[in-house]
């Protein structure tokens, strides 16, 4: 199986918990025959490497440095998590299994290469905007909300750490509630059950171009 | 080739959404194409009752869900605009019976758009720069600023060629994104003539009276009232003209300085002499541009000039700005007057002028009318744009990505 993680926080770039729980997952899934790519953000770390660990990686920069907002930045630096995704694609002669998206920075990016060549995504949910921004109901808010309900609606399969949120993703996006897989992370089942994750979306779609 | 080239056209206007001067290009571009035997694809912002998809003239426009939630302001509403038009056309790119051999991009307003298709179905990109930010702002003063430049760096950077409606712009560009010489095209803007042909035989007399009294001579301007486009300098002119003839100045269009220049107007006390119409009807236009004795294009910045070009078509003698695309289009004192740029002086000889010299103007707007005929016709910018698509195809033949 070849799956490309995207996420807009990955060691050595640390922002919160997602960054080391995406390099210790990636970790994981090598060690259980995933060829993982993770796809990150990094302003001066740019290009491919490979830990070693086997996790390959590739660091994009935004082409535009000025920004008016974080918005801004997260859309136009869409195009380069796309590209970087799409040289993955083509260099493995035009297959990739699946795209796992964390939160919603790069949901766009997912959501054209699932039009555009069939990939299909699963969309895992660190965190929402109606927490980390509560009551607030600015048109730069209710964007990035867009933006979450775009990658509910496209996504195969979604995949949250807790009950609590799958609730919160059913209560604020509708989404049914077969579609969401409850993650706990670093418990027994944690690898296995992002690895059923990635199987029922991968095969779920039809395949690849 | 065996099957029509196939082409995919992004534009964030498309009739009946009409904004500026891209909405008309590519719908005369596009139509012009289809009869040179290119199939073109319109994926463009959607509009009220016009439908998600039709045939038009043997184009194919796709009309796109725009983003019509409230946006934080006019460049973030872009981004999120591109993002929903590239998952539309990546769908429909990816559903047609024929791969697409070019996407070509219209200015910055789909530029994260189009570079996105370019690398996710790996063909070439085209773009057609009718404008940029640090020329219509006359500098780079905001982050906004900062970054719509920005943008239109990279969407040049991505381009396979950058398409320049005037050998100004071609400069201008060149300058702005550093780009080099072999990468710019240059491929004049169009205009079609044949709005105006049915108009010829009209009785607009009635039409006229609506806007000025019969004695009074027609003065138009058509544009958006913005700094760039250079109507302050215009209305600064109005006393001058009103001293040597009796007229009437027809001002169509809005923008930012709408207030500030009625307002001008009104301490000259000159408010029965300028008529500001807004929007006029899209049927309307041409009939106003065929009852003005001059029309003038006072622009500081302009890429191209179309409103030159649609009042030379009209045979309404024009007064342009020496300045951008209008120097190129306008030969002094044979089929427009050019006027210093800037200087409202000027442009009040040159408006008079027209005006009071009978013989003057009838010569003027012939040798015009001509000058569109020969270097303007649609048609012929087809051919030259197909030109440029089968080049970059030819050299895309031999690229790893082939």
């Amino acid at each position: 199986m070849r799956a490309i993680i995207f996420s807009w926080e990955y060691p050595p770039r640390i922002i919160g918990n997602l960054a080391e729980y995406v390099s210790a997952l990636a970790a994981h899934l090598v060690k259980n025959s995933v060829e993982t790519h993770v796809v990150t953000y990094h302003d001066s770390l740019t290009g491919a490497t490979q830990e070693a660990n086997g996790v390959k990686t590739v660091r994009v920069a935004n082409p535009v440095q000025t920004h008016i907002s974080l918005l801004t930045w997260a859309l136009t630096l869409n195009q380069e998590v796309e590209r970087a995704a799409v040289n993955i694609h083509y260099q493995a002669g035009k297959y990739v299994d699946l795209i796992d998206v964390y939160d919603w920075h790069f949901i766009p990016a997912a959501v054209t290469l699932k039009h555009a060549l069939g990939i299909p995504f699963v969309y895992s949910v660190d965190s929402l905007e109606d927490h980390r921004s509560p009551g607030t109901n600015l048109p730069f808010n209710m964007a990035i909300r867009g933006i979450e309900w775009l990658g509910f609606y496209e996504a195969k399969k979604v995949t949250a750490k807790s009950e609590w949120m799958q609730n919160e993703i059913i209560r604020l996006y509708k989404v049914p509630k077969e579609k969401i897989k409850i993650i706990t992370p670093n418990t027994n089942n944690w690898v296995k059950n992002v690895l059923e994750a990635y199987k029922t979306a991968a095969t779920g779609g039809s395949a690849c171009k | 080739m065996k099957r029509p080239l196939n082409v995919m056209m992004l534009s964030w206007e498309y009739p009946p959404r009409v904004i500026g001067g891209i909405s008309p290009h590519v719908f005369f571009l596009s139509k012009s194409l289809a009869k040179n035997g290119v199939k073109v694809h319109v994926v463009t912002c959607d509009f009220p009752d016009a439908p998600a998809h039709e045939v038009i003239d043997g184009v194919e426009v796709y009309r796109i869900d725009s983003y019509k939630n409230p946006s934080p302001d006019f460049a973030t509403w872009v981004y999120l605009m591109n993002l929903n038009m590239q998952k539309e056309a990546a769908a429909i790119a990816a559903k047609l019976p024929d791969e697409i051999d070019v996407f070509h991009a219209h200015d910055w307003l789909v530029a994260t758009a189009g570079i996105g298709l370019k690398h996710v179905f790996r063909k070439p990109l085209l773009v057609t720069m009718h404008s940029t930010e640090i020329g219509r702002r006359d500098g780079l003063h905001t982050t906004t600023e900062k970054m719509i430049n920005e943008t239109e760096a990279w969407l040049t950077y991505e381009a396979w060629r950058v398409v320049c409606c005037s050998d100004y712009m071609m400069q201008h560009v060149k300058w702005a994104f550093g780009l080099p010489n072999d990468k710019l095209v240059m491929v004049p803007n169009g205009v079609n003539p044949h709005v105006y042909d049915g108009l010829e035989k009209q009785d607009l007399t009635a039409f006229r009276r609506t806007f000025a009294l019969p004695e009074e001579k027609i003065i138009l301007y058509v544009g958006r009232l913005v700094y760039e486009k250079g109507i302050h300098i215009l209305i600064n002119a109005v006393p001058k003209v009103l001293e040597k003839v009796n007229a009437k100045f027809v001002i169509v269009g809005s923008g930012y300085m709408k207030e500030q220049l009625s307002n001008i107007v009104k301490s000259m006390g000159l408010e029965h002499k300028v008529l500001f119409t807004g929007f006029v009807e899209e049927e309307n236009l041409p009939k106003l541009q065929k009852c003005a004795d001059v029309s003038v294009v006072p622009s500081l910045f302009e890429p191209f000039g179309i409103v030159a070009l649609e009042a030379m078509a009209a045979k309404s003698p024009i007064v342009v700005s020496d300045t951008g695309g209008l120097s190129e289009i306008v030969d002094h004192d044979q089929s427009g007057i050019k006027a210093y740029p800037n200087n409202a002086d000027s442009l009040a000889w040159g408006i008079t002028k027209i005006l009071l010299d009978e013989n003057f103007r009838n010569r003027v707007r012939e040798n015009a009318y001509k000058k569109i005929l020969e270097k303007y016709d649609w048609n012929k910018i087809a051919q030259q744009t197909r030109h440029v698509y089968e080049g970059i195809l030819g050299e895309y033949s031999k690229s790893f990505w082939a």
